[in-house]
């Protein structure tokens, strides 16, 4: 009897799994809606806002946003075989490695005819969206800072201190606190780095994860001084930075190895989208972000120039990211940065 | 065990469905996980090797551990007194203070871990309280060390000590230390060479279970440490997610699943010498 109702279940169960899998397979007539993972925060909101509303204005397709987006999700849907989404945000080293480890597509720049851009944003296997810069912030009530080599120096600017719990920001921070020149960076010296990052690491109070991290620590006053990335502290009140030694990045769109050819034929109309000025000024009012169009300075809000990190006066300060150098190295460093951690 | 086989009841084919599905959805994705630290790229122990000879995981194994004790350590000092007092209390009583033991985990474990922050922090309510008092003149630094990630572990886990330990203590038939108080022993010795003893498998159990919570512990760590307590969790974290070095983190997750279960072996033990 029992095994009667058992067998029935069973199969009940199956015809009604397989149903439900059938409504699933792709190839379907026409996209209607895709998904994409970004970093989430103020930053999804400066996409949305910015760029998906054209882009469904545009042509009747819904974008869904998920986020956050750590490279180790990426390398499960590639691997599992099961691409749910045809846009991924990467930073310029996550990019970088998965490059290398063949986890992307090629970009159909064809299909997206892009309006001019920075020729670093226009790669092959990704789309630079967006630039952010990693600079100095502190207390409006702390002794102000100008460099790097100051927020190293705690005698003479006494107080706490965070820095972002991600080698690929703090090695270079700590080889310009050093004195080495920004164009010279690359390759990174690192017992150099590691020798001043030993220096500071007392007065460490918290290796930030996310974002929003920085801003809040300086609001409790649990720091004083933090390192940050430029959207989160620009025209916060109580919280003064300067871009001078930031660094600059880029974040990029890739699409995973295996996407669905229409999904993405889809995403690089969006992508079209995210090059366009105007589109770009708009997301920019959200968060201070800015894209990789050459014309976005004149559409910028005047009073707010200052809080840009690719505008005349910001740009020339900064250090930009070499990915190629850290996807060969990062397996070295990755070590070396687990012993530092840990006090070794 | 007796001679003949044990028939296996017919009710137990309602089992089977969910017994699979656990099997399928649950125990086979971690073996196949946990095979990945054997058999990627080609069958190899290098993966164990490179663990092993690592300092680096060595120290992280070793402070989690070290962190695990001292919270154990530190749930019985608090948790034992707790639960012999509620065993004292009227039925009514035991009843309010078993719901407040248990009230914690009505409310997220996220939003209490960083409730913590607003009570420890540098402009926190303690630190305030004690500057007002006068006791310190600088605020002490609670968060983002060891001592924090202790504090907001052992107040997760406490309650996982208590109430084993408080129904355990309830069983004690009462008549054996009113044998022995008529026996003419005083109330000190009643309580270390009867009750006590009589308490200490339950005790044992919930210690050994605050261990291995606390030892693949990954959130309050995590938020309370501020990056600066490293723990095995902590590790498989960056492992997978920013480093997507699956392989390593399958062998390092294989490591500590085998301290969990050594230790669970230990409980069952204790378990078993104590019903003799």
């Amino acid at each position: 009897m029992v095994r009667r109702t058992i067998v029935r279940a069973t199969v009940v169960t199956a015809l009604a799994a397989s149903l439900s899998l059938m409504g699933t397979l792709p190839g379907q007539a026409k996209v209607e809606e895709f998904r994409i993972v970004e970093a989430g925060g103020k930053s999804g909101e400066s996409i949305e806002k910015g760029y998906i509303t054209p882009f469904t204005e545009k042509t009747g397709i819904k974008v869904v946003r998920e986020n956050p987006n750590p490279l180790g999700k990426l390398k499960a849907m590639v691997e599992s075989g099961n691409i749910t989404v045809p846009l991924y945000e990467l930073g310029s080293t996550s990019m970088a490695i998965a490059e290398a480890a063949g986890m992307l597509e090629p970009l159909d720049w064809e299909a997206i005819d892009p309006d001019p851009m920075f020729d670093e944003a226009k790669k092959p296997y990704g789309f630079g969206y967006q630039y952010y810069s990693t600079l100095l912030a502190w207390r409006a009530d702390a002794k102000p800072l100008k460099t790097w080599a100051d927020f190293f120096d705690v005698e003479a600017f006494p107080g706490k201190r965070t820095l972002p719990d991600n080698f690929t920001l703090a090695i270079p921070m700590a080889l310009l606190a050093d004195g080495v020149e920004p164009d010279k960076l690359y390759p990174l010296d690192l017992d150099r780095a590691f020798k001043k990052l030993n220096e500071l690491k007392a007065h460490i109070a918290v290796w930030w994860t996310a974002g929003a991290q920085p801003p809040q620590l300086l609001q409790d006053n649990e720091v004083q001084y933090a390192a940050s990335y430029s959207g989160r502290v620009a025209g916060m009140p109580g919280i003064e930075m300067t871009y001078n030694q930031g660094l600059l990045d880029l974040a990029y769109f890739v699409v995973p190895k295996g996407a669905d050819p229409e999904e993405k034929a889809a995403a690089m109309k969006l992508l079209h989208e995210m090059s366009v000025a105007e589109n770009q000024a708009k997301a920019a009012e959200i968060v201070s972000y800015t894209g990789p169009s050459p014309k976005l300075d004149a559409l910028l809000p005047k009073d707010r120039l200052a809080e840009f990190p690719t505008t005349e006066q910001n740009k020339g300060g900064q250090a930009l990211s070499q990915p190629t150098w850290w996807a060969e190295n990062r397996d070295k460093v990755e070590r070396r940065w687990q012993e530092f951690k840990l006090g070794m | 065990m007796t001679g003949a086989a044990k028939r296996v009841p017919a009710e137990a084919g309602y089992v089977l469905p969910l017994l699979v599905l656990m099997l399928v959805v649950f125990v086979a994705p971690i073996l196949l996980m946990l095979a990945r630290s054997f058999t990627h790229p080609e069958p190899t122990l290098a993966h164990y090797r490179a663990l092993f000879e690592t300092a680096v995981y060595l120290r992280i194994l070793g402070r989690t551990m070290e962190i695990a004790a001292i919270t154990t350590g530190l749930c019985i000092l608090l948790g034992y007194p707790l639960a012999y007092w509620m065993r004292s209390l009227s039925p009514e009583r035991q009843v309010i203070a078993a719901t407040l033991v248990v009230l914690p985990f009505w409310i997220s474990i996220l939003v209490r871990t960083y409730a913590w922050i607003v009570v420890l922090g540098n402009a926190g309510v303690v630190n305030r309280m004690l500057q007002e008092i006068g006791v310190i003149t600088a605020p002490i630094s609670f968060l983002y060390n060891e001592l924090g990630v202790i504090i907001g572990t052992t107040n997760v886990l406490l309650p996982f000590l208590v109430l084993p330990l408080f129904a355990a203590m309830l069983k004690i038939d009462e008549r054996l230390l009113q044998a022995a108080a008529s026996l003419g022993a005083p109330p000190r010795t009643i309580f270390w060479r009867v009750f006590f003893p009589l308490s200490l498998p339950a005790l044992a159990a919930g210690a050994i279970l605050v261990f291995i919570l606390t030892f693949g512990f990954y959130i309050t760590p995590a938020v309370l440490g501020g990056g600066r307590v490293p723990m095995v969790a902590n590790a498989l974290d960056l492992l997978i997610n920013q480093f997507a070095r699956w392989e390593a983190a399958a062998a390092l997750s294989a490591v500590l699943l085998v301290v969990t279960l050594a230790c669970f072996a230990l409980s069952r033990w204790i378990g078993a010498r104590a019903a003799q």
